[in-house]
C-alpha cells in the first residue's frame, strides 16, 4: 500500500466532518461570487449609468449578509477541517498503542522509546495538516473554480479561455515539482528522528562525554546535525517555494492579461468574439473574480507541505500499524480467574510446565534447546548460569513477552500472557513522579497504607523514614536520586504489593548490599510462605541458597552451593 | 501580551536582532510584495473603468485619447514583481530563520554540558530533547510570523491609508483606523485571548510523550502486571486534553480568521461607497472611485497571515520561558587554570553534600578521606550511603556544598578540568552507552585507538569472542542505551573503554555488578595486572565486591 492510499483510508474516521467543511468552503465561493456580481454592478450603475448612489439601497443592504457569511462560512470550514483531524488523530495514535502491545516489550526492546515516541506525538500530529487543511481545500479548489469559469464563460468566453488555458498548467508545474519536494520531505522526517536520537542520546550521556573530555566534540557534532537539518529544510522549502512561486506567477500573469485584454475589449480596440460586448460591469465583475480563481490553488499550495508532511508520516507510520499481528496471547485479555486461590494452592497442578522449547535470536547461536522444566505451585526456583546463558530468555517466554521457536509453555494451565504477573528484571523501569507514583503504575489501586507495608518488605523502611513526605518524596527519571539499590528494592516494593500467584524476578539482588540482600531474601520468603510460586535468575550464592530447587543453563558450571536446595544441570 | 511576555522573549529578540540588516532585507521584500498586490490590483482596476469610459466617449464619436502604455506596462511590471519578490522573500526569510534555529540549538546544547549533575537531572531526557527541538523549533515564530507580518501589514495599510487621503481625506483617516483597529486585534487581542490555552498546548503535547515513552520504557512491567490497557487509557485521557486545547485554539484562529475577512471586505465596501458617493458629487473621476477600493481588497492577503500566527502567541513564549528557565547556567567564576600536579595527592576533608531535590536528606555528611597518590583505597558501605556521591565529587561531577576537596594542598575547583578529567577514569554505576556501534563507543575513551587496541581491549573483559560472532562486528550498533547487549555485557563494554582509555586515577562504583562469579574472577584478575601504579578508589557494599585494595573505608548510612 503506498502513503497516499494510507492516508485516503483514514478518511473514514474522521465522522463527516470533512464533508462539512468543503460544504462550508463551497458556500464560502459562491458568497464571494456574489459579492463581486454586486460591486461590479454598483460601479456600473454609478460610474456609467450616473444613478446617485443613494437610490440603490438594496443592493447596498444585500452587501451586509454577504460578508457576514463570508466570514462564517471561512472560520466553519475551518473548524470543520479540524474536528475531522482530531477524530483521525485519535484514532491512529489508538491503534499505535495496540500495536506497541501486541509486539510485546522484547520485539519492541532494540527501537529506542523516544523515536517511538516520537512518532506517536509527532508524526501523528504532523498527519493534522492534511486533513485538516489540505483535504477540504482541495476539494474547494476544484468546484469554486469551475463555479468562476463558469461566470466567465457567460459573461465573455474569450476571457474564459484565458483563464482555461492557464488554470491546467497549474497543478502540472505543481505535481512536478511537488514530487521532488516529497521525497525531500521523506528525507527530512528520517532526519529529524535521526536528530532526536542524536540529541536524546547524548544528553543521556552527558556525564560520561564529560568523564572522557568529549563534550565540545559532542557540541561540534550537535552542530553539524543542526546545520545539516538546516541545508536539508532549505532544499525542501527551496523546491516548495518553486512551486508556489509557479502558480503565483500564473495567476498574476492571467490577472494581468485578463485586464489588460478587458481593457483593450472595452477600448473597442479588439472587434471580434465577445470583446465589442463587454461592459464596465462584467470587466470589472470578470477582473474582481480573477484572483479569486486562483485563490483556492494558492491556499492549497500553501498546504501543500502539509500533504508531504503527512506522506512522510504515514511512511512511518504504515510499517508499524499494517505489519501482520503474529498469533499473540493478548496480555489484555488477563484473566482473573487465573487469581482463583485454589489454583495456586493446589500442590498437584504444575504452575509451569515447559516441554522441548527451543529458542533463538537471529545471527546468534540458539539460547535455549530441547529445555524442558516443571515447576509446583508454590515452589521457589533459581535459575542459574553464566551471563548470557539465557536465564532472561527464560523469564521473558513464561511471562508471554517472547514466543518459543518449537515448543510448549503452559502457565496455570493457560497460555503465558493471560495470567497477571509480579515481574522485575534487570533494568527496572522507575519514572519520574513520587515512590507512590512508581508504585501505583503497577499497582494503581493500592492504599499509601499497603505501599508503606510493601516498601518495608523490600527494606525501604529506614529510608523511607528519613523522607520528609514519605511516600510522596520525588524521584528522578531512572531512579536519579536514589542508589543503584535503592532503586533496585523500590521496583522490587511492586512485586510485594501484587497479588499474583507468579513472581519472575530477573537478578534482583544486583548491586545490593549484604544487608538489602538479607532483606529480600526475607521478603521473597514471605512470598513462598504466601503459597505464591517464584523463579528468580540470580547467580548470588544467598539468593540461590534461599531458593528450594536450582536450575543451571548454559556452558559453564556454576559453582555449587550447600544448603537444602537440589541441583539440577541441563 | 503582558510585560512579563517581553522580558522572556528579550534574550531571543536580542539574538534575532543581531542579525539586523537580514532582517531588514527580509521585511523589504516582503513589502515589496504586498505593495506589488496592491498596485496589481489597484491599477487594474483603474485600468478598466478609464478604458469603459473612453471606449463609452469613442462609441459616442467623441474624440477621447488615453494613454494605455504606462497602465498596462505598470500591471506587467507589478505581476513580475509579485511573484518574483514573494519567491526572494520566502526563501531569504527561512534561511534566516533556519541559520537562527541551528545556533539557538548548539547554544543550548552547549549551554547544556556545563550544567552540573544535580541540575541536569532535574529533567527527563525527553523533557530535554524537547528543549533542544521541538521549542526552538517554536522560537522561529518570533520573527517569520509574529515580528515581521504585523509591521508589514501596518506598513501596507499605510500604503493604501495614503492613497485613499490624496483623493478623500476623511475615508483615508477612517479606514486606516479601522484597518488600524483590525490588525490591533487579529495580532494582540487574539494572543491575549488564546495566551492561556495555546500556552498550556506544547505542555500537554510534552504530558503525552511522557506517558508514550513510560509506557514503552514500562512496557515490561506493565505487560506483566496486566497494567497497559489501564496505562494506555491514561494515555488517551492525555490527548484528549491536549485535543480539548488545540480544538479551543483552533477555534479561536478560525474565528480570527472570520473576522479579518469581514473588517477586510467591509473596509472594501465602506470606501466603495465614499468613492462612488465622491464620483455622485464630481469630487473624484470614474477610475479613481474604482481604484480606491480594490486597493483596500488587495490588503487582505497582508492580514491572512496574522490569526495564525498570533493564535499560537502562548506557546512560543511558553517555549522561550522554558528554554530560559532549563538551560540557565549559573555564573561561572573565573576558568579555574592551576595545571594538575603529577602526583595528585587527593584529601577531603569535611565534606557534606546535599541535593536540591532532597535538601532534608544529606547525600553525604562530613567526609574525611586521603586518597595519597598510588594508593589503593576500598570504600564500603551499604547502598545509599553516599559511595556514589563520592566518587562523582572526587570526579568534580558535583560540587560539595560544605567541606573541601583539594589535590596537593590546590583547591579541587581551581584545577584546570580538561586536565583533571584526562587524568581520571571513573566506571560509573549506571552504564551509558551510546546508540552507535561497538567501536564509536569504546573510541570515546581513546580517539586515536587502532582497531587491534579495540580487539585487545575486548579481549581482556572477554568480550571479543562475542563480538566476533555478530555479522557486523566492531560495527555492530549496540542499540539504545545498550539494550543489544545483556546488562553483564554493557557493563564489561563500559570497563574495556576504561582500560583504553588508562588514566592515572581510578574510580570504580561497583565494577562487578551484574556480572556472574566466573567472568567476575576474569575482571578481578585483569584489574590486578592493570591497577598497580595507579590511585584506585574501589566502590562496594562489601569486600567481595571489591578488586585487590590496600586499605578499607567504611561508609555508613
Amino acid at each position: 500500500m503506498t502513503p497516499r492510499r494510507w492516508l485516503d483510508r483514514q478518511r473514514r474516521l474522521d465522522q463527516g466532518a470533512g464533508r462539512l467543511a468543503i460544504l462550508a468552503g463551497l458556500l464560502n465561493g459562491l458568497l464571494i461570487v456574489v459579492q463581486m456580481a454586486l460591486i461590479a454592478w454598483l460601479v456600473q450603475a454609478v460610474i456609467l449609468h450616473r444613478t446617485e448612489l443613494t437610490t440603490l439601497l438594496w443592493p447596498l443592504l444585500l452587501l451586509l449578509p454577504v460578508l457576514a457569511g463570508r466570514g462564517l462560512t471561512q472560520a466553519w470550514q475551518e473548524s470543520a477541517g479540524h474536528r475531522a483531524s482530531s477524530h483521525i488523530r485519535a484514532a491512529v495514535r489508538l491503534r499505535l498503542m495496540q500495536r506497541w502491545a501486541a509486539l510485546g516489550p522484547v520485539r519492541l526492546a532494540g527501537a529506542s522509546p523516544a523515536g517511538l515516541a516520537s512518532q506517536a506525538v509527532e508524526q501523528v500530529e504532523a498527519l493534522d495538516g492534511y486533513y485538516a487543511r489540505f483535504l477540504p481545500q482541495m476539494w474547494v479548489c476544484v468546484l469554486i473554480p469551475l463555479l468562476i469559469l463558469g461566470v466567465y464563460v457567460w459573461l465573455d468566453w474569450l476571457a474564459a479561455l484565458f483563464l482555461l488555458l492557464s488554470a491546467p498548467l497549474i497543478p502540472m508545474f505543481m505535481a512536478l515539482v511537488g514530487m521532488g519536494a516529497e521525497k525531500l520531505n521523506q528525507q527530512h522526517f528520517a532526519l529529524v528522528q535521526r536528530l532526536a536520537g542524536h540529541f536524546v542520546d547524548r544528553v543521556r550521556g552527558l556525564t560520561t562525554l564529560r568523564l572522557f573530555g568529549q563534550t565540545r566534540e559532542a557540541v561540534r557534532q550537535v552542530a553539524a546535525a543542526a546545520d545539516q537539518y538546516r541545508l536539508l529544510n532549505l532544499r525542501t522549502l527551496r523546491l516548495a517555494f518553486l512551486s508556489s512561486a509557479v502558480l503565483e506567477f500564473f495567476a498574476s500573469v492571467a490577472i494581468a492579461v485578463i485586464a489588460i485584454y478587458i481593457g483593450f475589449g472595452l477600448l473597442g480596440y479588439i472587434d471580434w468574439g465577445p470583446a465589442p460586448e463587454l461592459t464596465l460591469f462584467s470587466g470589472l465583475f470578470m477582473l474582481l473574480l480573477a484572483p479569486e480563481f486562483f485563490q483556492p490553488l494558492r491556499t492549497l499550495a500553501q498546504h501543500y507541505h502539509d500533504r508531504a508532511a503527512a506522506l512522510g508520516a504515514a511512511e512511518h507510520l504504515m510499517p508499524l500499524l499494517l505489519a501482520e499481528d503474529q498469533p499473540q496471547a493478548g496480555s489484555a485479555e488477563t484473566t482473573d480467574a487465573a487469581l482463583r486461590t485454589d489454583d495456586i494452592r493446589d500442590p498437584t497442578r504444575p504452575a509451569i510446565d515447559i516441554a522441548d522449547l527451543h529458542f533463538g535470536h537471529p545471527g546468534r547461536r540458539a539460547v535455549l534447546d530441547r529445555f524442558s522444566l516443571r515447576v509446583q505451585a508454590g515452589e521457589f526456583v533459581a535459575l542459574a548460569g553464566p551471563s548470557g546463558s539465557g536465564k532472561s530468555t527464560l523469564l521473558q517466554l513464561i511471562a508471554g513477552f517472547i514466543h518459543p521457536d518449537a515448543g510448549t509453555i503452559t502457565v496455570f494451565g493457560d497460555v503465558p500472557g493471560r495470567l497477571r504477573l509480579a515481574w522485575m528484571d534487570q533494568r527496572p523501569c522507575i519514572v519520574q513522579g513520587s515512590w507512590a507514583d512508581n508504585l501505583r503504575l503497577t499497582s494503581p489501586e493500592a492504599t499509601a497504607e499497603q505501599m508503606r507495608a510493601a516498601l518495608a518488605h523490600a527494606g525501604l523502611a529506614p529510608l523511607l523514614a528519613a523522607q520528609p513526605d514519605g511516600i510522596d518524596s520525588p524521584v528522578g527519571e531512572g531512579g536519579r536520586g536514589l542508589s543503584g539499590g535503592q532503586a533496585r528494592r523500590l521496583a522490587l516494593a511492586r512485586v510485594f504489593l501484587s497479588a499474583s500467584p507468579l513472581v519472575l524476578l530477573d537478578e534482583p539482588t544486583t548491586g545490593l548490599d549484604a544487608d538489602s540482600e538479607a532483606h529480600i531474601i526475607q521478603g521473597l520468603q514471605a512470598l513462598v510462605d504466601e503459597g505464591r510460586t517464584l523463579i528468580v535468575a540470580t547467580h548470588h550464592p544467598h539468593l540461590l541458597a534461599a531458593a528450594q530447587r536450582i536450575v543451571t543453563q548454559g556452558r559453564a558450571t556454576a559453582p555449587a552451593t550447600g544448603g537444602p536446595a537440589s541441583d539440577e544441570t541441563l | 501580551m503582558k510585560r512579563s511576555d517581553h522580558s522572556i522573549l528579550a534574550p531571543w529578540l536580542k539574538l534575532i536582532l543581531q542579525q539586523q540588516r537580514r532582517l531588514w532585507i527580509g521585511a523589504a521584500l516582503m513589502l515589496l510584495t504586498v505593495a506589488s498586490a496592491i498596485g496589481l490590483l489597484a491599477v487594474s482596476g483603474w485600468f478598466i473603468t478609464a478604458t469603459a469610459l473612453t471606449g463609452l466617449l469613442l462609441a459616442a464619436g467623441v474624440a477621447a485619447t488615453l494613454d494605455i502604455y504606462v497602465p498596462g506596462g505598470a500591471i506587467r511590471a507589478f505581476a513580475l514583481s509579485r511573484t518574483v519578490a514573494r519567491y526572494l522573500e520566502r526563501l531569504y526569510n527561512h534561511d534566516t530563520v533556519l541559520r537562527l534555529l541551528a545556533e539557538l540549538r548548539t547554544a543550548a546544547f552547549a549551554r547544556l554540558t556545563r550544567l552540573d549533575g544535580t541540575r541536569l537531572g532535574r529533567l527527563r531526557a525527553a523533557e530535554w530533547l524537547n528543549r533542544l527541538t521541538a521549542d526552538i523549533d517554536t522560537l522561529d515564530n518570533l520573527y517569520l510570523r509574529l515580528l515581521a507580518p504585523p509591521l508589514v501589514t501596518a506598513a501596507g495599510i499605510a500604503l493604501v491609508a495614503g492613497l485613499i487621503m490624496i483623493f478623500l481625506p476623511a475615508t483615508g483617516l477612517i479606514i486606516g483606523l479601522g484597518l488600524s483597529c483590525l490588525l490591533l486585534a487579529l495580532t494582540w487581542g487574539l494572543a491575549r485571548r488564546s495566551r492561556a490555552a495555546s500556552a498550556e498546548l506544547s505542555a500537554r503535547l510534552e504530558q503525552l510523550r511522557v506517558t508514550s515513552i513510560e509506557q514503552l520504557q514500562g512496557l515490561s512491567e506493565l505487560t506483566a502486571y496486566g497494567m497497559l490497557e489501564r496505562h494506555q487509557v491514561e494515555q488517551q485521557r492525555h490527548e484528549q486534553l491536549l485535543q480539548q486545547r488545540q480544538h479551543q485554539v483552533a477555534r479561536q484562529i478560525a474565528c480570527a480568521n472570520g473576522l479579518a475577512t469581514v473588517g477586510v471586505q467591509s473596509a472594501v465596501v465602506l470606501s466603495l461607497i465614499a468613492a462612488l458617493l465622491a464620483f455622485n458629487a464630481g469630487q473624484i473621476t470614474g477610475p479613481v472611485a474604482v481604484m480606491l477600493p480594490l486597493a483596500v481588497m488587495a490588503l487582505g492577503e497582508a492580514f491572512a497571515l496574522l490569526p495564525k500566527a498570533f493564535g499560537h502567541w502562548g506557546a512560543t513564549v511558553a517555549a522561550a520561558a522554558r528554554l530560559n528557565e532549563d538551560t540557565a547556567v549559573p555564573e561561572a567564576g573565573p576558568a579555574a587554570t592551576v595545571s594538575v600536579p603529577d602526583r595528585p595527592h587527593i584529601r577531603l576533608q569535611q565534606v557534606s553534600l546535599h541535593y536540591p531535590v532532597n535538601p532534608h536528606l544529606p547525600a553525604l555528611q562530613a567526609f574525611d578521606l586521603e586518597l595519597p597518590f598510588g594508593a589503593q583505597v576500598g570504600l564500603i558501605g551499604p547502598s545509599g550511603s553516599g559511595k556514589s556521591t563520592v566518587a562523582q565529587l572526587l570526579v568534580g561531577l558535583l560540587q560539595p556544598t560544605a567541606g573541601q576537596i583539594t589535590v596537593n594542598d590546590t583547591d579541587l575547583s581551581a584545577l584546570a578540568e580538561a586536565q583533571w578529567l584526562a587524568r581520571i577514569g571513573y566506571l560509573t554505576q549506571q552504564t551509558d552507552l551510546f546508540n552507535e556501534s561497538v567501536a564509536s563507543n569504546l573510541l570515546l575513551a581513546c580517539p586515536q585507538a587502532s582497531d587491534a587496541d579495540l580487539w585487545a581491549a575486548l579481549h581482556q573483559v572477554g568480550l571479543d569472542t562475542l563480538v566476533q560472532e555478530l555479522p557486523r562486528q566492531l560495527d555492530t550498533p549496540v542499540g539504545e542505551t545498550g539494550r543489544q547487549f545483556s546488562g553483564g555485557e554493557a557493563r564489561r563494554l563500559a570497563l574495556a573503554r576504561l582500560l583504553l582509555k588508562d588514566p592515572a586515577i581510578v574510580v570504580l562504583d561497583e565494577p562487578f555488578s551484574g556480572l556472574d562469579r566466573f567472568t567476575a574472577d576474569g575482571i578481578r584478575q585483569v584489574l590486578a595486572a592493570w591497577l598497580p601504579g595507579k590511585t584506585l578508589l574501589a566502590l562496594g557494599h562489601d569486600e567481595t565486591a571489591l578488586p585487590t585494595v590496600d586499605r578499607i573505608v567504611h561508609l555508613s548510612s
